[in-house]
């Protein structure tokens, strides 16, 4: 299990950062996605092997961390109202210079 | 008493967010509630300021009552009380100009709401004792900035948007992992916490990646060179008081940080000093010779601040009392007349034929402002660090320190690099008030009132430096014993 979940987060980061380098910019949308993803497993898994019963129910030798499960549940959050950021930043540069490349979008350069 | 003057500073901004929304129909008292909410927070600020000194304690308040290493403590102790203090009088000197601003932005039914979490997002930065809570207030200053900056005047502000979006998105990334490898290794997210066993457990699982992701993380959240190639993209297309708080105070996150990083976590790492005098005197060669080659007074501004926040930089690198001291009071004077700057340089381009800070553009048009140029270049020679203003101070305790750490070699690099300053500063004054442009005409544009306090500031701190400079040293100082800190949250 210990070895599944670090190459879950290993594969999760290498895709994220690959697509994140890519010239589409949904792509690159995608790829910021899982990396938020990875982080939140790795996040995760620092409290997953202590315990496997919730706080507050059973005896306290077994009670899992609960720390790790807010910090992810608050990443979420904050990871989600990101997206829906850059998602509405790339429906204003799409109409505005018409394309997905983002070697297009270089207004900024002159 | 204590526990108002610590949440008013950062509860009057973050009430002012819905309070201001509400009232979006009614723009007049929705910018001048907002402007009379951040005062009251400056108020409080100097209160706080004043309970601090007077019992050389930090004022601590555990949120929901948990205690410290459990719950989130919310601190006030000589450093975060100096930044406060210095974010809110830049944050207030940014809406009494978005009051005179004749930008379409400010017009926006959101931008107050943005401004104020942009506000609390600092403070909260400065005033948290929690490292996850630190992440926290870092997102919601990332957020609020990058939409202020999406919906610009200027054309290209979404696409300054994008390009920081993503790269602060990126830093968040490392920032989370950090967080997370030091939790593996010490189980704990509480600042004095941590520091106390980091301290007892410097080999501690995962402890150095975790600092070397924060690390990274904070270096792009500073601009630093070689992090920094987003940042004169995003400070020149932001909306002018914008533009002033993300270039005087947004960066000042990752400084902050640093200071925390090197005085209160890992103070027994060397190797993280030497990389930030690297990192600083490189950014004080690239920002000085950036700002030296550009064509746009604003974009200027910004690779300047890339050179200036090398230098405090290289201060906290070094890290004797005296260089910490004298970190602190570059931070603060480069926060006032990094500001008054950026607000005068979009003021000018505002009076321009097209609105554009490009040098060709506002070339010649200060002819029918005097009084603009006055402080142009009292604000300009704040920069490069001549007397009687207050960068001269900065600049005098910086080089003293070096000489006192007999770091001949960096001294002599940034010595030199700091009179580039000065070429690019007159320069541009030149340019602007001096050389004749036809096209230039008298014009009614941005009001001057908030650079003018700010260059009043600068001045007066120039000339009488004495209560800033000794409580700099008071905080290098309390800073320079990380137990102090511990002892205070954990009792």
């Amino acid at each position: 299990m210990n070895l599944l979940t670090a190459l879950a987060i290993g594969i999760l980061f290498a895709a994220g950062i690959y697509q994140i380098l890519r010239r589409n910019v949904i792509r690159a949308a995608i790829g910021l996605v899982l990396l938020s993803n990875a982080v939140n497993l790795f996040l995760f898994s620092a409290g997953a092997y202590n315990g496997q019963s919730a706080a507050y129910s059973a005896a306290a030798a077994q009670i899992s961390d609960p720390l790790p499960q807010a910090l992810v549940l608050t990443a979420i959050v904050i990871s989600m109202g990101g997206f829906a950021f850059v998602l509405s930043l790339l429906y204003v540069i799409s109409t505005r210079y018409k394309t997905s490349d983002s070697d297009e979008v270089k207004g900024l350069k002159n | 008493m204590n526990t108002w003057l610590l949440l008013l500073p950062f509860l009057l901004p973050f009430a002012g967010v819905p309070l201001t929304l509400a009232l979006r129909k009614r723009r007049k008292i929705q910018s001048v509630l907002a402007l009379g909410l951040m005062l009251a927070a400056l108020g409080f600020t100097f209160g706080l300021l004043r309970a601090v000194l007077t019992t050389a304690q930090p004022v601590s308040i555990q949120m929901g009552l948990w205690q410290a290493p459990f719950g989130i403590t919310l601190t006030a102790d000589p450093l975060g009380v100096f930044m406060t203090l210095m974010s809110q009088i830049v944050l207030s000197a940014g809406l009494i100009y978005s009051l005179g601003s004749t930008e379409k932005v400010v017009q926006y039914p959101t931008y107050h709401p943005l401004f104020l979490a942009l506000a609390a997002g600092l403070t909260g930065a400065f005033l948290t004792g929690d490292l996850f809570n630190l992440f926290v207030f870092a997102e919601i200053i990332v957020i609020s900035g990058a939409v202020l900056t999406a919906i610009a005047d200027d054309a290209y502000g979404v696409e300054a948007a994008y390009k920081y979006f993503y790269i602060s998105t990126l830093a968040s990334v490392f920032f989370l992992l950090g967080i997370g490898s030091l939790y593996i290794g010490h189980g704990t997210l509480n600042l004095a916490d941590l520091a106390a066993r980091i301290a007892s457990a410097p080999s501690a699982p995962l402890t150095m990646a975790g600092m070397a992701l924060l690390t990274a993380a904070f270096l792009i959240k500073s601009a630093a060179f070689p992090f920094h190639f987003w940042q004169p993209d995003f400070h020149a297309a932001a909306p002018t008081p914008v533009s002033a708080m993300l270039s005087s105070l947004v960066v000042k996150v990752g400084v902050y940080a640093f200071f925390r990083m090197t005085t209160l976590l890992f103070p027994h790492v060397q190797l993280l000093k030497t990389l930030l005098v690297v990192v600083g005197v490189a950014g004080v060669i690239y920002g000085g010779f950036g700002a030296a080659g550009t064509h746009n007074v604003k974009r200027m501004l910004a690779y300047s601040t890339l050179a200036q926040i090398g230098f405090i930089l290289v201060g906290i690198g070094w890290g004797t009392p005296l260089a910490l001291a004298a970190a602190l009071v570059f931070t603060f004077n480069h926060a006032l007349v990094k500001a008054a700057m950026l607000m005068l340089a979009g003021a000018m381009a505002s009076r321009a034929a097209v609105k554009s800070a490009s040098f060709e553009v506002v070339v010649g048009v200060g002819k029918h402002h005097p009084f603009a140029g006055a402080l142009f270049l009292l604000g300009g020679m704040a920069l490069a660090g001549i007397p009687p203003l207050n960068g001269f101070i900065s600049k005098l305790m910086i080089f003293w320190s070096g000489v006192e750490a007999a770091q001949y070699i960096p001294l002599l690099i940034i010595g030199v690099a700091s009179i580039v300053t000065l070429t690019y500063v007159i320069r541009s004054f030149i340019r602007i008030w001096f050389e004749p442009n036809p096209k230039a005409k008298e014009k009614a544009g941005d009001r001057l009132l908030a650079p003018a306090l700010l260059v009043f500031l600068s001045l007066l701190l120039g000339v009488w430096a004495e209560p800033l400079v000794a409580l700099s040293q008071w905080t290098a100082a309390w800073l320079g014993d990380p137990a102090f800190y511990i002892a205070a949250i954990l009792r």
